[in-house]
């Protein structure tokens, strides 16, 4: 049985390019980069190499703003607490309670080191509201954090325009950005439409590059102090040997990204569409999460059932072959369900049988037939173990007091 | 992390999906035993009935001939409701046997179950206790006899510790003490309380305080204490005179002026001195339009209202 690999916000298959271009940095280029000899130069020039396609591909910035790191959740790290320690006069956090935990994790650390941590929150369409973010905004605000593109649904948030907002209302607030689910799949430049942007996160393996790279953007000139110490590597802004082959890779993937946003990802967002009104066709009792937001990615479709929980639709699914994820309290390692979810106000009836489907250019129109195939019989499956499913009349059926 | 469970579980879950021949799932018309355990708000429920072969005489010797469940939750849950109902029906139980039947007993039958999982058998135990009681009553059986632990707790309902999963004090002391829970990840495991906000671990009457109670230790401590972000501010609206005002200078001299141009202005807020307002307009060729607009708006409101005032198109 071939595998559908349908979870590619979860992580995403290497590309046969960007493995190329990292395959000689394994083997003969194996050299320290900070390294004297002539031989190091190589690996020492890839790095700088690196760093200038990369930042051609976000806008034609100067390269020296990007430092790499080990990943997403890294640079996130750096960003926020880097801030903090540089901005000791400035007291106040704002980011959103639908953030990726690698920012909502910090933000709640942040809230027990003393800072006054502003969690704004979502409309049930999963939209940021710029009136609660403007009040939010005071003279103690020292930083905002706020994703591009949510990682479960797929909502893209207005960053270039609360940016621009933060400056007017006070250049001394620092602007960071989460772009990971954005990079390739929207619009990204830092020199036009996000250059009040002055901090900005991704990693490779949202890319099509593998797992364990990340990169940083520093704007010159912001209050910024390094997070990981202990080398001169990146010019003293972040320690650690360069690890020269993911760094190789990173680029070519961001390259490849950046190319497809156009044609690549309108064939995506056709297959995403055609599997959406096709389910909501075939499925009675379907909510499509974040369906009422302006922007979502073109390659994300975040589902809920009413009446089955998520867990067993994905174990279904995976006997079928297709790789999927759920935000149900069962596959989150907590026992809550998806705090992306709940801060929607996702129907109670609904939240526990979420399930993400992200495409990627890999993606072809034999799998989304295949998952249309299957998944409307296997909701039906669950639904007539349920208690909450009434069979005869096909729709959903509660008791009386739900929260008895 | 990939699923860990047994092929006893595999099994009975894909069976139990595919209707195949002698599953359980269904429901009992007119029941002789009737319980519920969980709710959809939790992230799993199970509705559980059983029939009986009545004895002519003596209803403590009636015997348990199907059982059949309907359950919402994950692989699992949905095994484990499956178990629930082999077990009595393979064992020719009467429900005072069946009292006998626990979660463990299920884990068993299931050939296992992961840590995070035993929850799934602790709600099977439930329903199944609920529902022989139902019987009880229905027969006229003083079930008191055999369990009067449990009917004093059916009797009051008791202070929740737990929120996030509406966990009574009398039901986690039960069970507590009956599962010989130590910890609080392991009251999380198999009972799902304090698997949600964390807010109950360690406030006072929490979980560890129950712990601390029943087992007279200080069990380790788990997790840290999650802080209530506060995020009521002091009241940070600017006056009311000033909002009043330049209301008053949009309505009298700057909204006319737009609608001139086809455009128009919408006040979002004021943050001392600044006036964030969402400009529309239909000079949409020209470039600068929108820096047009706000320096418009900006010049008006610092003339007619505060030299200060600056604009921030929204």
């Amino acid at each position: 049985m071939d595998t559908i690999y349908v979870d590619n916000n979860a992580t995403t298959a290497i590309a046969p390019e960007v493995l190329a271009a990292m395959l000689p940095y394994f083997t003969d280029q194996y050299f320290n980069p900070s390294s004297m000899y002539d031989a190091a130069r190589s690996p020492a020039e890839a790095i700088e190499q690196a760093r200038q396609t990369i930042a051609h591909c976000l806008g034609g910035v100067d390269p020296d703003q990007f430092l790499f790191t080990g990943s997403a959740t890294e640079s996130n790290n750096a960003a926020l607490f880097g801030t903090v320690q540089a901005n000791p006069q400035r007291r106040q956090v704002i980011t959103t309670a639908v953030e990726h935990p690698s920012v909502l994790e910090i933000g709640k650390e942040l809230a027990r080191r003393g800072l006054d941590v502003t969690f704004l929150p979502v409309d049930p369409n999963g939209e940021l509201e710029l009136e609660t973010f403007i009040k939010a905004l005071s003279s103690e605000t020292l930083m905002i954090s706020i994703m591009l593109a949510n990682n479960e649904t797929g909502i893209c948030y207005p960053v270039a325009e609360m940016a621009r907002i933060a400056k007017e209302t006070d250049p001394r607030i620092i602007v960071h950005t989460d772009a990971t689910q954005a990079i390739g799949k929207l619009e990204v430049n830092l020199a036009t439409h996000l250059c009040h942007v002055d901090l900005f996160s991704f990693s490779g393996h949202k890319i099509h590059a593998p797992k364990g790279v990340g990169a940083l953007f520093v704007r010159r000139g912001t209050r910024w102090r390094p997070f990981i110490l202990g080398g001169h590597q990146e010019r003293g802004r972040r320690a650690g040997t360069e690890n020269v082959p993911y760094i190789v890779g990173l680029a070519k993937a961001c390259e490849l990204a950046v190319a497809g946003v156009g044609d690549e990802q309108i064939r995506v967002r056709r297959m995403r569409d055609r599997l959406q009104v096709t389910l909501e066709e075939s499925i009675p009792a379907i909510e499509v999460n974040g369906k009422g937001a302006r922007e979502r990615l073109p390659n994300t479709l975040n589902l809920a059932f009413h009446g089955v929980e998520g867990e067993a639709i994905l174990y279904e699914l995976s006997r079928h072959g297709i790789c999927a994820s759920s935000g149900s309290a069962c596959t989150s390692g907590s026992l809550a369900p998806s705090h992306v979810l709940q801060a929607m106000k996702v129907p109670f009836t609904a939240i526990h049988g979420s399930l993400r489907i992200s495409l990627s250019r890999y993606t072809t129109e034999t799998e989304i037939d295949r998952i249309i195939q299957v998944l409307p019989e296997i909701i039906a499956n669950l639904r007539r173990l349920s208690p909450y499913w009434d069979d005869r009349n096909n729709c959903l059926a509660l008791p009386d007091d739900p929260a008895g | 992390m990939p699923w860990e469970y047994s092929d006893k579980v595999l099994q009975l879950f894909q069976d139990a999906v595919r209707g195949k021949a002698g599953t359980h799932m269904g429901i009992i018309e007119n029941p002789d035993g009737f319980g519920e355990h969980g709710s959809i708000v939790c992230g799993d429920a199970l509705r559980f009935s059983f029939r009986v072969k009545r004895h002519p005489t003596d209803p403590t010797r009636d015997v348990i001939t199907e059982a059949r469940y309907q359950t919402f939750g994950c692989t699992s849950a949905i095994a484990a409701s499956e178990a629930l109902c082999a077990l009595l029906e393979e064992g020719q139980k009467t429900p005072i046997a069946a009292l006998h039947v626990t979660n463990q007993d299920l884990i068993e039958y299931l050939g296992g179950l992961p840590d995070q999982k035993i929850h799934c058998s602790v709600m099977g135990a439930e329903a199944l206790q609920t529902a022989v009681i139902d019987w009880a009553q229905k027969r006229g059986v003083d079930v008191a006899d055999f369990l009067p632990q449990l009917i004093k707790e059916e009797q009051e309902e008791g202070r929740i510790v737990c929120r996030c999963f509406a966990a009574s004090e009398p039901y986690l002391r039960r069970k507590i003490r009956e599962l010989g829970l130590r910890t609080i990840p392991e009251i999380t495991n198999a009972l799902k309380a304090g698997g949600g906000c964390t807010t109950c671990h360690h406030q006072p009457g929490g979980l560890q305080d129950l712990l601390d109670e029943i087992w007279g230790t200080h069990a380790p401590v788990d997790s840290t204490p999650t802080v209530a972000i506060d995020k009521a501010e002091a009241d940070r609206l600017s006056p009311y005179q000033l909002g009043k005002r330049v209301e008053q200078v949009i309505a009298t001299h700057i909204r006319s002026l737009l609608r001139a141009e086809g455009g128009d202005i919408e006040l979002v807020d004021i943050q001392e001195d600044r006036v964030y307002c969402r400009l529309t307009g239909t000079c949409s060729a020209c470039p600068g339009a929108d820096q047009t607009l706000k320096m418009l708006v900006e010049r008006h409101l610092k003339e007619l209202v505060d030299e200060r005032l600056r604009v921030i198109a929204v």
